[in-house]
């Protein structure tokens, strides 16, 4: 039994770029609230709008685009996309957003004081480009149903959880 | 630490204050609503009100989306705090009565919690509530123009910068 007081990685959530839930998982139960199939995939949904929102909301924004058509070597100065949200805080979770290249949204939801979430967060993506990506049987978009994913994925957050 | 914008929404999701502190142009302040833009920002920004009546409208979905999502998962007594992207970070604060304080700082600024709390307080209580004159409801986003409430909220807000 973990105690609830040391760092823990409460759930994963994965979301296609259309917004909707390809894949969920929960590894620690006292973490967050149960929620139904139904209400996450709402959630999901909700979260992929929201995201876009928060990447138009940069107060910036003006700013931005002025320094951007300066360039001091002559080399053509592109400032960076912006980024939705990345990491949300409340008392009692902390949820790190990934967003792939490809616009594939990876939600981890912690523990408020975890440390070193994107590196956890970057190596999922590892473990879902080797097993879900590779896996000539996936479909793209489709929700993931890979033995291999799960049994690595599993393995992997048990470690962490058990540090 | 850098402060960029400033809202307070009333229970009925009105946004009664809005304010920014954008180093690009020079500080507008507005109390939202169709007919105050004219008389606090002069008739050369029409388009900049628009834009700012439209943020807020945006923030206020933001952040009743995921106060809502944040209930959801980590329960009725959850609270949503802030998000931070690559550009910014949202500070948020809810009283009791529904009212809620949204902060728009830079990506490096810890907790704002405790100074929107303070702002409630010092500033809002005390000089828009306990005001016999404020109007308690805001209908048509009339919006707070207290005096006191800004001149107190610009001084404090620049005490942090």
């Amino acid at each position: 039994m973990i105690p609830p007081t040391c760092e823990t990685v409460f759930a994963l959530i994965i979301i296609n770029k259309a917004g909707g839930l390809i894949y969920n998982k929960t590894f620690h139960e006292a973490g967050l609230n149960k929620v139904g199939t139904n209400d996450l995939l709402v959630l999901a949904g909700t979260f992929h709008g929201v995201h876009a929102i928060t990447a138009r909301l940069n107060p910036l924004k003006t700013a931005g685009d002025r320094t951007s058509t300066a360039s001091a070597s002559g080399m053509l100065n592109r400032p960076e996309p912006p980024t939705g949200l990345e990491v949300l805080e409340s008392e009692n979770f902390r949820l790190q957003c990934f967003t792939t290249m490809t616009g594939v949204k990876f939600l981890l939801f912690t523990d408020t004081t975890q440390a070193n979430v994107d590196v956890t967060i970057r190596r999922i993506y590892d473990l879902y480009s080797d097993y879900v990506m590779k896996n000539p049987f996936y479909q793209l978009e489709m929700p993931v149903r890979c033995d291999m994913f799960d049994r690595k994925l599993l393995s992997y957050v048990r470690e962490i959880n058990n540090r | 630490m850098v402060v960029y914008s400033f809202y307070i929404f009333d229970r009925h999701t009105e946004c009664v204050y809005a304010r920014t502190w954008l180093p690009s142009d020079r500080p507008l302040s507005s109390s939202t609503g169709a007919a105050a833009g004219a008389v606090t920002n002069g008739a050369s920004k029409p388009k900049r009100r628009d834009d700012n009546d439209n943020t807020a409208k945006l923030i206020f979905g933001t952040v009743f989306s995921l106060r809502n999502m944040v209930r959801r998962l980590g329960g009725e007594d959850d609270a949503f705090i802030s998000y931070r992207t690559a550009q910014y970070k949202l500070h948020y604060y809810e009283t009791p009565s529904n009212t809620r304080f949204v902060m728009l700082t830079d990506t490096s600024t810890m907790s704002m919690r405790n100074v929107l709390h303070q702002i409630y307080i010092n500033l809002w209580v005390e000089y828009v509530v306990k005001n016999p004159l404020s109007p308690v409801e805001h209908k048509g986003g009339e919006g707070v123009k207290n005096e006191l409430f800004e001149l107190g909220l610009d001084q404090f807000v620049r005490s942090l910068m």
